[in-house]
């Protein structure tokens, strides 16, 4: 047990002392984190609203689809991306391959169909009386529309978060489609793993650490949001 | 008299249905401006559907309906401003009283002097500005919330105010200060108000005409009494009857295909003139306890409900006329109609 002890310790001493290999870890997972939290909120939100406010043929093969989506393995969406990417793929000339980018693009994937298919479930149980009450106040569809997005932005913050959750610690596809190129797509997760391989546990728990210190930021600043 | 022009509302060939299923059907039907109309009728009969609809909240699955002479449809600009609906169960949004007020008046983008507006409605309906514009939706009481709905529809000063069961839910204080707020609304703005209630008193005392409807449609633009089944042959030729236990049944003629439901009009109802030895085989007469009086203040007359077994019939008689009769909750008297003034819907 002594080596978990010491691993806390070092884990300490590497934060403090700003040691670039862990900050570099660090910044390369915040970077492919928040393109893809980016991505998938802006396609995931609107595709969730239409899914859940709007009553068309096909829809309930669509929820299932998505729903489906939830269960992808990282490894994978690794795997897609890296036959989509790779030099004789379809998007080869894009030159995404090993790159935080093609990170970016694999993790957007993981988390859209939890954003959509919560968003969507949220927009579904809208209370009734919600709508009724915008019309009856005078609000066009626009504002109809916005207003219901704001009534529920309690449920899509928590979709933001789990996908967030579900972003910040996969491993499969920064692996496979990043290729855990040291200060260049090294991720957290990708450098505990390593870390961990090579005996390093000190490394592996002060990355263990920040990614649990990042995610309890994202959680408290979206519960003082909430306050608000 | 209503004139085309004093017309808000007119349906026509209005039908509407959820999922097949009919609900509603209004041939012909106007509202006059600035006129209080009462919706009464049981629960599920098609009130609610009716003020949605007015409200242009749902869109008539066929039909039209105007709105000061012009044909809308949910969200067109026309009404949006204009026609406003609450409901027994009110939805507040998830902010303080004062922004769940001033939402209308903010997408309508009339933002200046928000804070005296919203004071203004507060106090239509009892709540004080300093105590309430801050609290959050759920730091309030059933009827407090029901109260600030209200105000949120009051202070865009609608030309027509749809209410539906505003009461029903709320505490005695709340519920008159609704009463009274809308009465306001009518009076300060000539706000033209369509309110359905279980609340009879309240609805003859303040309403021009009440409208009963029953299983979606409109029986009259009077009170009816209905009859509910089961009817069966009679033992007299060419009646059915209703029967009442005790051997007492009323009687009636048979209605014109199974199945449908029995109305007398209040006015068909007697007991003064009531000949108890008239042989008449189709004529009614009923004994029953005097449960309620209530004075229809637009009138002056009185209306008298008889509770006869299992049913409740209701009937006029002026007021000037009634002091003779001493009649009081719990006394006994005899009522008579033809069997042949019972109609079916």
């Amino acid at each position: 047990m002594d080596f978990l002890l010491s691993g806390f310790i070092k884990a300490i001493e590497l934060l403090i002392s700003g040691d670039s290999y862990t900050w570099s870890a660090v910044a390369a997972t915040l970077k492919v984190s928040s393109i893809s939290m980016l991505l998938s909120l802006g396609a995931g939100l609107p595709c969730g609203f239409i899914l859940g406010y709007f009553n068309f043929r096909g829809k309930r093969a669509l929820r299932t689809v998505l729903d489906t989506l939830l269960a992808l393995p990282t490894v994978f969406i690794g795997l897609l991306v890296y036959a989509f990417i790779s030099s004789k793929g379809p998007m080869g000339s894009f030159n995404l391959l090993f790159t935080l980018t093609g990170i970016a693009v694999g993790q957007t994937i993981l988390a859209f169909p939890i954003v959509a298919a919560i968003t969507a479930s949220i927009i579904e149980n809208i209370d009734p009386g919600l709508k009724l009450t915008l019309i009856s106040l005078g609000a066009g569809k626009r504002n109809t529309i916005l207003t219901c997005l704001w009534e529920v932005r309690y449920g899509i913050l928590a979709a933001a978060v789990t996908a967030y959750g579900r972003v910040l610690t996969e491993v499969g596809i920064s692996m496979m489609v990043g290729g855990n190129i040291k200060w260049h797509t090294r991720t957290m997760t990708t450098a505990i793993a390593l870390e961990t391989g090579k005996g390093m546990f000190s490394n592996g728990i002060a990355l263990g650490l920040i990614l649990i210190l990042i995610a309890f930021t994202v959680n408290l600043s979206l519960s003082f949001l909430r306050k608000k | 008299m209503m004139t085309a022009r004093n017309r808000i509302f007119e349906i026509r060939n209005l039908a509407h249905s959820y999922n097949g299923r009919p609900v509603l059907l209004v041939d012909d039907l106007a509202f006059e401006r600035g006129s209080i109309t009462g919706l009464t009728g049981p629960n599920g009969s098609g009130k609610s559907t009716l003020l949605k609809l007015l409200g242009f909240a749902l869109k008539p699955s066929q039909g039209e309906i105007l709105f000061n002479g012009r044909v809308q449809v949910p969200y067109s600009r026309a009404v949006r401003s204009k026609v406003t609906l609450l409901t027994q169960e009110p939805y507040l949004l998830k902010r303080t009283v004062f922004d769940n007020i001033a939402y209308g008046l903010k997408i309508r983008n009339r933002s200046a002097d928000l804070a005296s507006h919203i004071r203004e409605a507060l106090d239509l309906v009892g709540l004080d500005f300093k105590e309430f514009s801050q609290r959050r939706w759920h730091e309030l009481s059933g009827g407090e919330a029901q109260r600030v709905a209200l105000a949120a529809r009051l202070v865009l000063k609608p030309e027509v105010l749809l209410l539906d069961e505003p009461t029903a839910s709320v505490d005695v204080k709340s519920a008159k200060l609704i009463r009274n707020a809308s009465l306001q609304a009518k009076n300060t703005w000539g706000t033209t108000l369509i309110i359905a209630s279980h609340d009879w008193h309240w609805l003859s005392e303040i309403s021009d005409r009440q409208l009963h409807i029953f299983k979606g449609q409109v029986v009259s633009a009077g009170m009816e009494n209905i009859i509910p089944g089961p009817w069966a042959p009679s033992d007299l030729p060419g009646l059915v009857e209703r029967s009442l236990g005790n051997g007492a049944a009323i009687k009636a003629v048979p209605p014109p295909t199974p199945g449908m439901t029995a109305l007398i009009n209040i006015d068909h109802i007697h007991f003064k003139t009531c000949d108890t030895h008239d042989d008449s085989v189709d004529e009614n007469h009923l004994t029953g306890m005097v449960t309620r009086l209530i004075l229809e203040r637009k009138t002056g007359d009185i209306l008298i409900t008889l509770s006869i077994h299992d049913i409740q019939l209701t009937f006029k008689f002026p007021s000037n006329t009634i002091s003779n009769l001493e009649l009081f909750p719990g006394k006994t008297i005899t009522l008579c109609f033809s069997a042949r003034h019972i109609e079916w819907i």
